[in-house]
């Protein structure tokens, strides 16, 4: 599909600047927030104003556009400033719709990350925020592979993020998604328990179809809406046909809650004995856009070719050249890509 | 390389609740703004708004809708995407085969349901039934799973331009080979959160609108959804063919995130990029269905950038003095208006339009008038500086 040149993320673990994954960083009070670095190059009283998501989306992408050029910003969110959101909404209530000011407002819609990034480095190209949830950072890859195939000389920013809120934190666990015992993120995948971490996060990526220099090439993609864990696995199966060759890690997003291990148990059943399997939401927690981290932690394996044990579930590969993500939101959402060593 | 052709339609408006009944709107120039009776707001009577005048409970009656949590964004979609998949007779197999997509742009998704959201989000010890659809994936969340949708799924936001941007994704899918058809389209109801979110930017109008009149105060804020089948020219024989999708572009201003840059640089660029795509010389597109938003700020630089790009700027006008702003909606709500263009080979009446901005001296098309048209393009601008530009051609 394209190649992955320069990569920015930010999550619980050190992985802005000094990246350092060999000891997983502890949580407290079951949340697995993300490190907010120093930011560099976004204008200071922009930042002042912007709320959590923005400052992470904004900060990951200014930190690759500093020194890169591209053609267009594709960023996937499943809520974007959601704080914002409803802190306006807050307002609105308590007021009782009087004069309000339109800062929370303008900076909660959805596309004010891509929005202020194309505003920042005066970026008229391509501008695109998908937020269909689970598959919001997915149909962000499909979209610049197209893009990429349209204009083949072009470059792209790409990403995903999304940020916990107390309020976004409240209603996800009202819904119950978290868990609601005291677990530390180490443990996240021991006992039979309903629930998961919640965690936040950004990770972007510059993209084209340039070999050389790159990182890690992406290439393949696959979306999937099904409850269905037979579904899922058939269709792992299918993809696996469609795009040949030898897997050696799978790396999936199995999140401690038991409704969904049936999902991953199957998937894992298509992999060979000696694959080497591991997880990745101890350290990033569960969010809609978390598998843009994946990317981004499966590109730093094909770089540095090692994967710290913490992350390992089965085996041990010595080189990684391969990596199969499976990913699956709440059950419904599922999806597969392909990173390989360029 | 095969076109990318319309095959079925659906549409709700302030207008009506068909393409019919918004078709012989259009035609009679009907303004579909009033004050609010179904919606509670400070502003009910303040302000003019393009309200659909059917009740959630009755929309759930007609739909059959019994699942809880349908919030009524996700209501208006279904009323159109049901439209749009029987008028092209679109059968179970096919909607749940995996080259079948299904994509949505919206800006309010479950928020419209504020109350509920704010009881939520602060106060309840149990979810209300709308604790899981707040977000802008909640819609096409459920007619996937209502209809078993089995290829590409996916929600769009780039604001007032999300639809725009969700029709062209559709083509292009199915041009990279990523699907075989695509249901796209949009959907965005009245909400306590953009009616307060755009009063706070002082722009929306105590009176009905006049979109590209000097004396024009703000927009009115509607609600609405259309969906459109679209596949390829190959695939569509012996169905009915409303038009091609030949064209689109999508730029960022990149000035300001809530008004358009001077010059209007994101939407001219808009505006060439889809010329290019369609690989159309300007002076070859007969009308334009402008965003025409009636804000200072919109329909100012929409003009400064229509005069940019065409010698002669062609006709034009905006359908938002009929329906309101219906946002998330309004790309798709104007390409079915653009596809009646088309079809009828006729343009709508811009309406109580009075005195040309004298600045820019352009005049909107006035009256229904019957014209030749063999490509039509309809813009749509947004907040973060989104502009996007479709153009439609005769088949």
């Amino acid at each position: 599909m394209f190649y992955i040149h320069q990569s920015s993320c930010i999550s619980h673990q050190p992985t802005f600047n000094d990246v350092d994954l060999e000891d997983l960083k502890p949580i407290e009070n079951n949340l697995v927030p993300a490190i907010e670095p120093k930011y560099e190059n976004v204008p200071l009283g922009q930042l002042r104003r912007m709320g959590r998501a923005l400052r992470m989306g904004v900060g990951t992408c200014m930190k690759l556009l500093a020194t890169n050029k591209v053609n267009g910003l594709l960023i996937g969110t499943a809520n974007g400033g959601i704080e914002d959101s409803i802190m306006f909404l807050n307002q609105i209530h308590d007021y009782e719709e009087g004069r309000l000011t339109p800062t929370a407002f303008v900076q909660s819609t959805y596309n004010a990350i891509a929005g202020m990034v194309g505003m920042i480095t005066v970026n008229h190209g391509y501008n695109a925020t998908h937020v269909h949830r689970g598959h919001a950072f997915e149909n962000v890859v499909l979209d610049a592979a197209m893009l990429l195939k349209e204009n083949p000389d072009h470059s792209y920013l790409i990403g995903g993020v999304d940020e916990i809120s107390v309020k976004n934190h409240r209603l996800v666990s009202l819904a119950g998604w978290y868990r609601h015992d005291v677990v530390s993120n180490a443990d996240l995948y021991t006992g039979n328990a309903t629930g998961t971490l919640p965690g936040e996060g950004a990770a972007m990526f510059i993209v084209s179809n340039k070999s050389e220099g790159a990182k890690a090439k992406l290439t393949g993609l696959k979306m999937l809406n099904s409850l269905d864990e037979n579904f899922v696995k058939e269709q792992l199966n299918l993809f696996l046909k469609e795009n040949p060759g030898e897997v050696d890690l799978f790396l999936q997003g199995e999140n401690g809650d038991n409704r969904l291990l049936k999902y991953y148990t199957a998937a894992e059943s298509l992999m060979g004995e000696e694959t080497t399997v591991a997880r990745f939401k101890h350290a990033f927690g569960e969010f809609q856009t978390v598998s843009a981290l994946a990317v981004w932690l499966s590109t730093y394996v094909l770089q540095n070719q090692k994967l710290p044990q913490h992350f390992i579930k089965k085996n041990s590969a010595t080189a990684f050249n391969r990596i199969l993500i499976y990913n699956n939101y709440q059950g419904l959402q599922h999806s597969f890509m392909l990173v390989e060593r360029v | 390389m095969s076109k990318i052709v319309v095959t079925g339609i659906g549409i709700i408006s302030p207008i009506g609740n068909s393409v019919a009944e918004n078709c012989a709107a259009l035609q009679a120039s009907k303004c579909g703004l009033s004050s609010l009776e179904l919606f509670a707001t400070r502003y009910a009577t303040l302000l003019k708004f393009g309200e659909i005048k059917i009740t959630n409970e009755d929309l759930k009656q007609q739909l059959g809708v019994t699942t809880k949590g349908v919030t009524r964004t996700t209501l208006l979609a279904l009323h159109a995407f049901v439209q749009a998949i029987e008028d092209r007779g679109l059968s179970a197999e096919e909607l749940q085969s995996s080259d079948t997509a299904l994509i949505n742009g919206n800006t309010i998704g479950g928020m419209s349901e504020s109350e509920n959201l704010y009881l939520d989000a602060n106060k309840n010890e149990v979810g209300s039934e709308y604790i899981s659809s707040y977000n802008l994936g909640t819609v096409n969340m459920y007619i996937q799973q209502r209809y078993k949708i089995g290829g590409v799924v996916n929600t769009f936001n780039t604001a007032c331009s999300s639809s725009a941007n969700a029709i062209a994704y559709g083509a292009r899918l199915i041009k990279n080979g990523f699907a075989k058809r695509a249901i796209v389209g949009g959907t965005d109801s009245l909400a306590k959160f953009t009616i307060n979110g755009f009063n706070s930017l002082g722009i929306l109008s105590s009176t009905l609108c006049k979109p590209f009149d000097a004396e024009r105060s703000g927009l009115n804020l509607g609600e609405g959804a259309a969906f459109l089948v679209l596949e390829k020219e190959e695939d569509a024989k012996g169905k009915k063919i409303y038009a091609e999708v030949s064209g689109w572009g999508n730029t960022n201003d990149a000035f300001h995130p809530s008004s358009l840059s001077d010059n209007g640089d994101g939407p001219y660029l808009a505006m060439k990029e889809a010329l290019e795509v369609a690989k159309l010389k300007p002076e070859q597109i007969g009308f334009v269905n402008a965003h025409g938003t009636a804000t200072e700020n919109n329909d100012e630089k929409e003009s400064v950038a229509m005069k940019r790009l065409f010698e002669k700027v062609p006709a034009f006008a905006s359908t938002k003095s009929n329906t309101g702003h219906t946002l998330g909606a309004a790309g798709a709500i104007e390409a079915v208006y653009c596809i009646l263009n088309l079809m009828h080979q006729e343009v709508y009446a811009n309406l109580r339009f009075e005195k040309t901005i004298e600045t820019t001296g352009l005049t909107p098309v006035t009256e229904y008038t019957k014209m030749n048209l063999e490509h039509v393009m309809s813009n749509s601008f947004g907040f973060g500086g989104n502009c996007s530009s479709l153009i439609f051609s005769k088949t």
